[in-house]
C-alpha cells in the first residue's frame, strides 16, 4: 500500500517514468478491443463441431459479432481470418460474413502464419485501424480440423531442401520437433506430465467455476449420429476431459516413437475445432459509438528461429516484445503461451522465469485444445476474461509456430 | 527551520499578515473553511506524508491570537480530503486511505458518528452537495465515484470510471450534475437524472489534454499526451465553467458548452498542481497549490471590468512561496474581506493569508 502511494506521488513528479504508465496511458488513437468472444472448443472428428464445416462455423460466430457488438455493420471496414488448414478459407469467410449481416462494403481476407494466424490477423486489423485505413475491424480465428486439412504433402524440391539444414528441417513433423526440444533441453517425461496434469486441473476448475461463461457464445449446429441422422445441438461448453491424473497419463505410450518417448496424447495439445473473434477500433471511435472498452492492443513481436526446435519460439518472441516496451517479465500479470506440447511449455516457462501462477491460469491447449487458426484470438479472449476476473492489467499472449517462428502480443485490460 | 509562529519575511515583499498553524507530526492534504462559521477551519492529513501511518483531522479556530486547535480526531489511515456538512454546523466528512468515509461531529467524543466502507482503495475526495445539501459524494483510487446520503448505510449510486479518480464534485449550480477528473486525463460529467443505461449517467467525457479550440498567438500550445489530472473546481459564477489541473503543471479552464478543448491554459507552475479553487467572490480568479511549493493566484482573463479583455488571456497575478514543501490544499474564506484564504503543505503548516498582499501591481 505504502509503496503504491509513494509510486503514485512519484508519478506526479516524474510522469511517464514507468514503462507501465506509458503503455497503460489512454490516448484517443489507441487501438482498443470492444468485443471478445469465442465458440466452445470441441474435439475434432468426435465432438460437437465434427459436422460443422468452416463456413457454417464462421457464419454462426459472425452473426454473434454483429448482434453483440451493437455497432452498425456498415461501420466495419475489414475482417481478417486466421486459418491454417483450409486452402479455400477466404471464400468461406467472405460468403459467411455477407450471410451473417455484414454489408458487401466490409472486405475480408485470410492470413496464415501457422499457429499464430489469428494473432497475425489481429495485428493486421490493428494496423489498419491505427493507420486509418478502416474505422472498425474484426479479427477472427477459426479452424475446423474435422475438415479441411491442407498440409505439406510432398518434400520440397531438391534445390530447396538441399540448400541448407534449416530449409530441410521445415519438412519435420511437429511431433519430431517436440521430441527434439525435450531431448536437447532435458525436459523429462515426468516434468512434461506434471505440467500437463496441471493444465487439465486448471481447465477443469475454470469450467466448473464458470470462468469461461463470459467468453463463450453458445452455437447451435447439426450433428450426424452414427446412423446418419442429423440432429440439432446447442454447444455451450468446451469439451474438457475431467479427472486427469498424473498416474493416468504417465501410462500413455509415446505418440512419436520414432523420434522420442516423451510426448504423447496426454501431454500434447488436443486436436480441436473452434472459432473466436475480437472487434477492434480506435478509442475515439469507441467513445463515439459508446462501446465498452475491454482492453487495448499495444503491439506484437515476431521472431524466427531454427525450425527443428520451433517449440521454443516464445522464448525469442516474448523478450523481443518486452524490450520494445521496456518491460520485464515481472510486469506482466497474465501470460498465455500456447501449449503445443508440454515439452516447449515447460521450457518456455522456466527459461523466461514466469511464475506458473500467471501462466495459462485457465489451462492451455493441452486440456482445451489447439484449433491452429483459432488460438491467437482465443488467447486474447481468454486472457482478457481472466484479467477482468483477477482485476489484472497487463496481458501477454504468445505461441510457437511450425517451421521455426514465435509471436507474442501485448495487451492492457481496461475492465 | 525555526519554530516561529509568524512566517519569515522574504526580502522583496512587504510585511505580510499571515497566520500559521503547525500540524506537528502530520502532513496535511487539504484544508477547508466551515460554511457556517468564519473562524473555523478543518485540516486533514496523515503521518509520514500519508504513505503509511495514522491520519488526523484538525478543527482549528482563527482567533485574535493566531490559530488555535479546537479539537483533533485520530484515524487509522491518512485522510486525503475533508468536507464540511452543509446540513449540520458541527459535522464534517473525511476521505480515508483505507477506503473509509467517516462523519465526525465536533461535539461528540473521539470517534466518528457515522462511517461508510465500500470503496476498495484510497478515497481521494469527498464533496457535499451544495444545492440539495442532503447528499454527498466520494471518489477513489478504485476508479469509482459514489453518491451517499448520511442517513443511508449503503451508497445510493456508484459511477464507474475505471481509472483512479482524484477529484469529484457536485456542481454548485445543479444538484444532479457530478463531475470527476481521473488518472486517465479525462473530465467526466454525469447527470444523475438520466437513466443509468450503458453509460452509467455519464453525459460527457472531455479529454483534458486536447489542444485548445482557439490557438492563441504567443500563448502556450502544448502538444502533450494525456497526464494525470489531480484536481478540478467549478466556477462559482459561470455555471458551465470548470478548471482542471494536474501533473502537466498547466491549469486549464473548460466551458461545458464547448467541451472539445480547453478555453484557457494557465501555465507557470514548475511541478504538478495538486489543488485549485475558484474564488467565491470574483468570477475570474482562482487559486492553486503545487508541488513546486508555491500557491498562485490567477485570472482567466474573462472579467472585462478588471482589465481582462474578456477574450480569455489568463495570467498569473501573484504567488505565495512561504511553504517549504509540496503545497497540497487551498480554500477561500467565504466571509469578510474577499482575499483571505487558507493553504496547507507537507511542511506541516497551515497558512492563512490575504492573496491581495501577494499580488503584483
Amino acid at each position: 500500500m505504502a509503496t503504491e502511494r509513494l509510486q503514485s506521488i512519484l508519478s506526479h513528479v516524474a510522469p511517464n517514468a514507468s514503462p507501465i504508465d506509458r503503455i497503460t496511458q489512454k490516448r484517443a488513437d489507441d487501438v482498443v478491443i470492444t468485443l471478445a468472444l469465442r465458440t466452445p472448443l470441441c474435439k475434432a472428428k468426435k465432438g460437437g463441431f465434427k459436422d460443422t464445416p468452416l463456413d457454417a462455423l464462421l457464419f454462426r460466430l459472425l452473426e454473434q459479432v454483429v448482434k453483440k457488438s451493437n455497432v452498425d455493420p456498415q461501420q466495419f471496414g475489414d475482417i481478417c481470418l486466421g486459418n491454417v488448414r483450409d486452402g479455400t478459407a477466404v471464400y468461406h469467410l467472405r460468403a459467411s460474413s455477407l450471410a451473417a449481416g455484414f454489408p458487401v462494403t466490409t472486405a475480408a481476407s485470410t492470413t496464415n502464419r501457422f499457429c499464430s494466424s489469428s494473432l497475425t490477423a489481429t495485428q493486421h486489423i490493428a494496423n489498419e485501424v491505427a493507420s486509418g485505413l478502416i474505422d472498425v475491424g474484426v479479427a477472427v480465428g477459426a479452424e475446423t480440423l474435422s475438415f479441411g486439412n491442407v498440409r505439406l504433402n510432398r518434400p520440397f524440391v531438391d534445390e530447396v531442401r538441399n540448400a541448407n539444414q534449416s530449409a530441410l528441417d521445415c519438412e519435420q513433423p511437429m511431433g519430431q520437433t517436440s521430441e527434439t526440444v525435450g531431448t536437447e533441453f532435458n525436459i523429462t517425461r515426468e516434468m512434461q506430465d506434471h505440467y500437463a496434469v496441471e493444465s487439465y486441473r486448471r481447465a477443469e476448475l475454470a469450467q466448473k467455476s464458470g470462468w469461461f461463461d463470459d467468453e463463450i457464445v453458445p452455437v447451435t449446429v447439426k450433428v450426424k449420429g452414427k446412423d446418419g441422422t442429423e440432429t440439432e445441438k446447442t454447444i455451450t461448453k468446451d469439451e474438457i476431459r475431467y479427472g486427469t491424473t498424473y498416474e493416468s497419463i504417465s501410462k500413455l505410450p509415446p505418440s512419436f516413437a520414432e523420434f522420442g518417448d516423451k510426448s504423447h496424447a496426454g501431454n500434447s495439445s488436443q486436436v480441436t475445432d473452434g472459432a473466436a473473434a475480437i472487434v477492434l477500433m480506435k478509442r475515439s471511435k469507441a467513445l463515439e459509438l459508446r462501446q465498452p472498452i475491454l482492453g487495448k492492443y499495444v503491439g506484437t513481436a515476431i521472431a524466427g528461429l531454427e525450425p527443428r526446435i520451433m517449440g521454443i519460439g516464445p522464448v525469442f518472441a516474448i523478450p523481443k516484445l518486452l524490450s520494445n516496451h521496456n518491460l520485464s517479465i515481472n510486469d506482466i500479470d497474465v501470460i498465455e503461451i500456447n501449449e503445443a506440447f508440454a515439452s516447449m511449455a515447460v521450457y518456455c516457462r522456466d527459461r523466461l522465469g514466469i511464475e506458473w501462477e500467471k501462466l495459462n491460469p485457465r489451462g492451455g491447449a493441452i486440456a482445451l485444445g489447439h484449433p491452429f487458426g483459432m488460438t491467437g484470438v482465443r488467447q486474447i479472449v481468454c486472457g482478457l476474461s481472466e484479467c477482468r476476473r483477477r482485476k489484472a492489467k497487463i496481458l501477454v499472449t504468445s505461441m510457437c509456430m511450425g517451421t521455426g517462428m514465435g509471436m507474442a502480443g501485448l495487451f492492457v485490460s481496461e475492465q | 527551520m525555526g519554530q516561529h509562529s509568524h512566517s519569515r519575511r522574504p526580502p522583496h515583499t512587504p510585511l505580510t499578515t499571515m497566520l500559521e498553524f503547525r500540524t506537528a507530526g502530520f502532513n496535511p492534504y487539504n484544508v477547508k473553511y466551515s460554511p457556517f462559521f468564519d473562524h473555523r477551519i478543518a485540516v486533514g492529513g496523515g503521518a509520514n506524508f500519508g504513505l503509511v501511518g495514522n491520519g488526523r483531522l484538525y478543527v482549528l479556530n482563527l482567533t485574535a491570537n493566531g490559530i488555535a486547535c479546537e479539537k483533533f480526531f485520530e484515524t487509522q489511515d491518512c485522510l486525503f480530503d475533508i468536507a464540511w456538512s452543509e446540513q449540520h454546523e458541527n459535522q464534517l466528512l473525511t476521505a480515508g486511505g483505507d477506503g473509509s468515509i467517516k462523519l465526525f461531529d465536533i461535539g461528540v467524543g473521539q470517534f466518528p458518528v457515522a462511517g461508510w466502507q465500500e470503496h476498495g482503495r484510497e478515497v481521494f475526495s469527498v464533496h457535499w452537495n451544495l444545492v440539495n445539501k442532503s447528499t454527498f459524494l466520494s471518489s477513489s483510487w478504485d476508479g469509482t465515484v459514489k453518491i451517499w446520503s448520511p442517513e443511508r448505510k449503503e451508497s445510493i449510486t456508484t459511477l464507474p470510471i475505471h481509472s483512479c479518480v482524484y477529484s469529484a464534485q457536485f456542481s454548485p449550480h445543479h444538484p444532479d450534475i457530478v463531475t470527476a477528473v481521473s488518472r486517465d486525463s479525462h473530465l467526466r460529467v454525469f447527470d444523475l437524472r438520466t437513466k443509468p443505461s450503458a453509460q452509467n449517467h455519464m453525459t460527457l467525457a472531455v479529454p483534458i489534454h486536447a489542444p485548445p479550440k482557439v490557438r492563441m498567438p504567443g500563448m502556450l500550445n502544448p502538444n502533450s499526451g494525456p497526464t494525470e489530472c489531480l484536481t478540478h473546481d467549478w466556477n462559482k459564477y459561470r455555471d458551465s465553467v470548470i478548471a482542471t489541473a494536474g501533473v502537466d503543471t498547466i491549469i486549464r479552464t473548460f466551458d461545458l458548452r464547448v467541451p472539445s478543448g480547453p478555453v484557457n491554459l494557465l501555465a507557470g507552475h514548475d511541478y504538478a498542481v495538486r489543488r485549485i479553487s475558484w474564488s467565491p467572490h470574483l468570477s475570474d480568479v482562482l487559486l492553486s497549490a503545487s508541488y513546486d511549493m508555491t500557491c498562485r493566484v490567477w485570472t482567466d482573463g474573462s472579467n472585462v471590468d478588471k482589465g481582462g479583455n474578456g477574450a480569455g488571456m489568463g495570467a498569473e497575478m501573484g504567488r505565495m512561496d512561504q511553504h517549504t514543501e509540496f503545497a497540497m490544499g487551498v480554500d477561500w474564506c467565504l466571509f469578510g474581506a474577499e482575499g483571505w484564504c487558507a493553504t496547507c503543505a507537507w511542511d506541516e503548516r497551515v497558512l492563512v493569508w490575504d492573496v491581495r498582499e501577494f499580488m503584483r501591481r
